[in-house]
């Protein structure tokens, strides 16, 4: 062709352009559908040798300039003459099959072309920076055609998604193709797609689903409402991967969300028969997880299903806080009652939390804002007092029914009750005043310890353990201590009675075994003057004298009130082993050397008080054993009153306990935490204050109940006496210049 | 009063002996000086200041023997109740407490002989008439915001028991009743009656101190009351007394 060339002459414009002519009328034909051969090699390239001809002809016949204009003429000719006519004679979806139809044959016409005076993009395009053949030819598509249409197809494309969303079947394939028209036609950009098609689109999806939910809504229920929510969705994303473009996706599940989940929120939440409360009343987890998988993508849409999972189960609570409370009140004739109700209560609390912990695991997917609504639930109810008992009181109750003889070490199993402790621990947790827990767990432990009532050593550790992993080795050193105490004990006793055998002069008469306390470990107790009986004073000083060649820097302050007597009482019918507490003991030797003895007398002659007096003749005469007997026979102890050895008392067992009822701790178990927590919101004080040494107020005081929190909740206005307190004891002083800050002073 | 070191306190008193000024003055001359005796000399001389030398000293010293009590170098109950004679005041006067803060007097009806010395050379007078003349220039300093914060703040030391770190509410009382017919405070008589009816122990120093701050930035409706500041918890009891009793609308 090359030699072809230089051989022929230069070709004249119009001879060029009717070859071209032609080739255009050919591939016109073809598009047509008409019967035409397709393009033999030698005619393409005919084509092609007659634009590359024309080009490089020297001028004035580079005809480069006439054949771009001609090319673009063509097209748009084309165009006009034959696309336009033939979509216009169409409506709905016949005119988007022809759409589509026009829009592959521009693709075909513009890249057959293209081929054609390709020689044009070369050189003469590049050098003038026009648009390519390309760009230029599907641009005349756009402007011409597209441009025309797209709005009468993007109606009939709504009209046509509107069938298949109520239900009926739609040529998917179809719209598929026209979306791709819009995507096309963009030129590489989204701006005709999400112009002339996406925003219509959403708007209309809009509206549709506003009408849905408006009528769903009125005559709904909540679960029914829901499934047709997750249908519509589930179909919306099926609708996208089949004929929409994926940039579509979130801004269309945001409008459908917006409209069927967002705008009715509060009524399909709040509803009163079927909502998220009434939900939560019947168990229905099934439909509070769709509830959960709906409203979670929703920004702050989980929200208000918290909340209301948070007041259920708050009520719930409080509900077996008041159930306790009035069985209490109901029972508060006899004692036991009112602490059977208490461990049902602990039990029941127990219940609850392993209940809608399935609910926060299982609906609601661990989201942490469930697991804080279910914490701050249990907090409201945890800390409510029942019957004038603290929560701490009830919870320290409880642990003392399990680790005791008799209680929860017999009836459960090992993995059982390790459970159990586990469940209390967790209570634990949500009771703000942990510090006055301690103490009544401390006062329980060491009753449990001294008179051989704990179950098993093993569990007393175990749940230290537990104790010590929540809330930290400060918590738990004393009741640790206290344990070691008694192993160290039993050792001790050991080498006590080594000394006693091989001490020959040292006779006691009576065996002894004395548990030594390292005070600072036990809770306080009050030591007394006790008169004892003769036989005890020698075991006692045979001890001091053991004690002494162990160590001689330690002082032994001893506590009767905790010992325990193992006494035969050889009555008219036969001798049985009374075990009674050291003070009865004290009691009733006295009636060895006297038949009778008037209160008065006893008293003197003990020294003791006479609120521990009275209890132990009540103990001795008035409860189920009467070993004394008490004139005149009344149910209380009287000063005036005389009592006499019981020699006709008897029973079947061999061995008796006459049992001390305690008295109430109560109130010396909150005095004493009171006491504590004064200083300790003293030493936090001063602690923040050396570190900081000059803080606001409002900083100083919320910098305290944080560094107290993980103990008790201080009340905020004795934090503020605490200040004052230490204002005036010159720790701190305000700030001259503004008395709303303070100064450490050194 | 100043937390002075040894040897600026030798200085001061050189200071006094050498030119009979006042500790006030003497102070201040020295501190302009950066404490050498000297140039605080200069300082002192060349002020235009109503000169107070020895013989003034020797005059007050007179005027201090006519009152002092005969067993003690001190002027007790006595002597001060023919002091106010002569000044022609009542003892209960609050214009006593101004003078006593001019001698920065450490207790109430007592004045040590450096005390009434250095007070009225404060005041610039060595004699009973021109210190009755001075009477009502005392009385006007009570109507000076930052000296009445001062002489409120003075009282409170002045007005309890030796050896005492608090006041006792009867003497609050009083002194409050007394200061505040100075300064109108509306809600000072409820005060009064709160404390009467809820506390009755006595009151410490930083609760008076704060209630001077109180009466002069809380409105007595009580509008901008912040009940999350670092009031003392005595006024925090009495703003809920007075929703309490209704004197103010919540």
């Amino acid at each position: 062709i090359l030699s072809l060339q230089r051989v022929m002459k230069s070709i004249e414009f119009e001879q060029g352009w009717s070859v071209m002519e032609t080739g255009v009328a050919k591939l016109s034909r073809i598009l047509e559908e008409l019967p035409e051969p397709p393009f033999l090699p030698e005619e393409y390239m005919n084509q092609y040798t007659t634009i590359y001809n024309m080009c490089i002809q020297k001028p004035p016949l580079d005809y480069s300039q006439q054949l771009y204009d001609k090319y673009s003429e063509v097209i748009a000719t084309y165009n006009k003459d034959t696309v336009l006519p033939s979509l216009r004679n169409k409506f709905d979806e016949y005119m988007l099959k022809e759409l589509v139809k026009r829009w592959g044959n521009n693709k075909v016409l513009v890249r057959w072309l293209s081929r054609f005076f390709d020689y044009l993009d070369r050189y003469y395009i590049p050098r003038r920076a026009l648009p390519s053949l390309n760009v230029a030819g599907m641009k005349s598509f756009c402007d011409m055609v597209y441009q025309e249409v797209q709005s009468k197809a993007k109606d009939a494309v709504l009209a046509l998604i509107h069938k298949e969303r109520e239900g009926q079947q739609i040529d998917r394939a179809l719209l598929k193709n026209v979306i791709d028209v819009y995507v096309g036609n963009g030129m590489g950009q989204m701006e005709k797609y999400e112009e002339d098609f996406e925003s219509f689109f959403l708007e209309d999806t809009a509206s549709y689903y506003s009408c849905k939910a408006s009528k769903w809504i009125q005559g709904d229920s909540c679960p029914d409402y829901m499934l047709k929510s997750e249908e519509c969705l589930k179909k919306e994303k099926e609708r996208v991967s089949h004929y929409l473009h994926v940039a579509t996706e979130p801004k269309l599940i945001e409008k459908v969300q917006n409209e069927l989940l967002v705008v009715v929120a509060k009524r399909l939440i709040e509803n009163e028969n079927s909502g998220c409360r009434a939900l939560l009343r019947d168990d229905k987890m099934g439909d509070l997880s769709r509830m959960y998988r709906l409203y979670h993508p929703i920004l702050l849409g989980l929200d208000p299903v918290a909340d209301l999972f948070k007041q259920h189960v708050t009520a719930e609570g409080n509900a077996l806080i008041k159930q306790a409370a009035d069985a209490a009140t109901n029972q508060a004739a006899s004692s036991g009652g009112v602490q059977v109700q208490d461990q049902v209560l602990i039990r029941k609390l127990i219940e609850l939390h392993d209940k809608y912990m399935v609910y926060v695991e299982e609906c609601f997917q661990q989201h942490s804002l469930f697991h804080k609504a279910l914490k701050e639930a249990f907090e409201v109810f945890c800390n409510k007092p029942v019957a004038g008992a603290s929560s701490a009181e009830i919870l320290a109750t409880y642990c003392d029914n399990i680790l005791k003889k008799g209680g929860g070490t017999e009836k459960l199993r090992d993995e059982a009750l390790e459970e159990t402790l586990e469940k209390v621990v967790k209570l634990l947790v949500y009771i703000s005043d942990k510090d006055l827990f301690a103490e009544f767990y401390r006062k329980k432990q060491a009753r449990r310890l001294l008179f051989d009532r704990s179950g098993s050593e093993d569990l007393e550790k175990s749940i230290l353990l537990k104790f010590k992993e929540l809330l930290g080795g400060q918590f738990t050193s004393k009741m640790e201590g206290m344990v070691t105490d008694i192993t160290l004990a039993k050792d001790n006793q050991i080498s006590f009675e080594e000394y006693l055998s091989t001490n020959t002069n040292t006779k006691l008469g009576i065996d002894l075994t004395v548990t030594v306390l390292t005070t600072g470990f036990w809770p306080s107790y009050k030591t007394s003057d006790l008169n004892l009986p003769s036989e005890m004073v020698n075991c006692i000083e045979a001890f001091k004298a053991f004690y002494a060649t162990k160590t001689k820097h330690r002082r032994l302050s001893w506590i009767y009130s905790l010992g325990t007597c193992h006494i035969s009482g050889k009555f008219d019918q036969k001798t049985i082993e009374l075990i009674v507490s050291t003070y009865q003991a004290a009691v009733l030797l006295l009636f060895n050397n006297t038949e009778r003895l008037t209160y008065t007398e006893i008293l003197e002659q003990l020294n003791l008080s006479h609120e521990d007096l009275v209890r132990l003749l009540h103990s001795l005469s008035c409860l189920k054993y009467k070993i004394l007997t008490k004139e005149p026979m009344s149910r209380s102890i009287s000063k005036t009153d005389t009592f006499e050895f019981n020699a006709k008392f008897t029973d079947k067992m061999r061995r008796i306990k006459v049992p001390l009822p305690p008295m109430d701790e109560r109130k010396k178990v909150i005095e004493d935490v009171d006491k504590d927590r004064r200083y300790a919101i003293d030493a936090a004080l001063v602690r923040i204050m050396k570190s900081r040494k000059v803080l606001g107020h409002q900083q100083l005081v919320s910098e305290c109940v944080e560094h107290l929190s993980k103990m008790f909740k201080p009340d905020i206005k004795l934090i503020k006496k605490r200040i004052e307190d230490l204002i005036s004891r010159e720790y701190l002083e305000r700030d001259s210049e503004n008395p709303n800050n303070f100064k450490y002073l050194a | 009063m100043h937390k002075l070191n040894r040897n600026n306190r030798d200085k001061l008193q050189q200071f006094v002996a050498i030119t009979g000024a006042s500790e006030k003055s003497a102070l201040q001359a020295l501190k302009a000086s950066d404490w050498h005796l000297e140039a605080a000399f200069d300082v002192f001389y060349s002020q235009p200041h109503p000169r107070s030398n020895a013989a003034d000293v020797r005059r007050l010293e007179e005027l201090y023997n006519r009152y002092k009590d005969q067993y003690s170098d001190m002027i007790l109950a006595e002597g001060i109740s023919n002091l106010c004679n002569e000044l022609e005041v009542e003892p209960q006067d609050i214009v006593t407490l101004v003078l006593s803060w001019h001698m920065n007097a450490a207790t109430a009806c007592e004045f040590s002989k450096q005390e009434f010395i250095t007070g009225l050379q404060a005041l610039g007078v060595d004699s009973i008439a021109k210190l009755r003349e001075k009477l009502p220039f005392m009385r006007s300093e009570l109507k000076d915001e930052q000296k009445f914060h001062d002489i409120y703040n003075f009282a409170f030391g002045w007005a309890k028991e030796k050896g005492q770190k608090s006041l006792a509410l009867d003497t609050a009382i009083g002194m409050w009743q007394l200061l505040f017919a100075e300064r109108e405070w509306p809600l000072v008589t409820h005060w009064c009656d709160f404390l009467q009816d809820r506390h009755n122990k006595a009151i410490s120093k930083d609760t008076w101190a704060q209630l001077l701050e109180f009466s002069r930035m809380v409105d007595p409706v009580l509008s901008n009351y912040d009940a999350e500041g670092a009031w003392p918890y005595l006024i925090d009891e009495f703003v809920e007394y007075l929703y309490d009793k209704n004197v103010v609308e919540k």
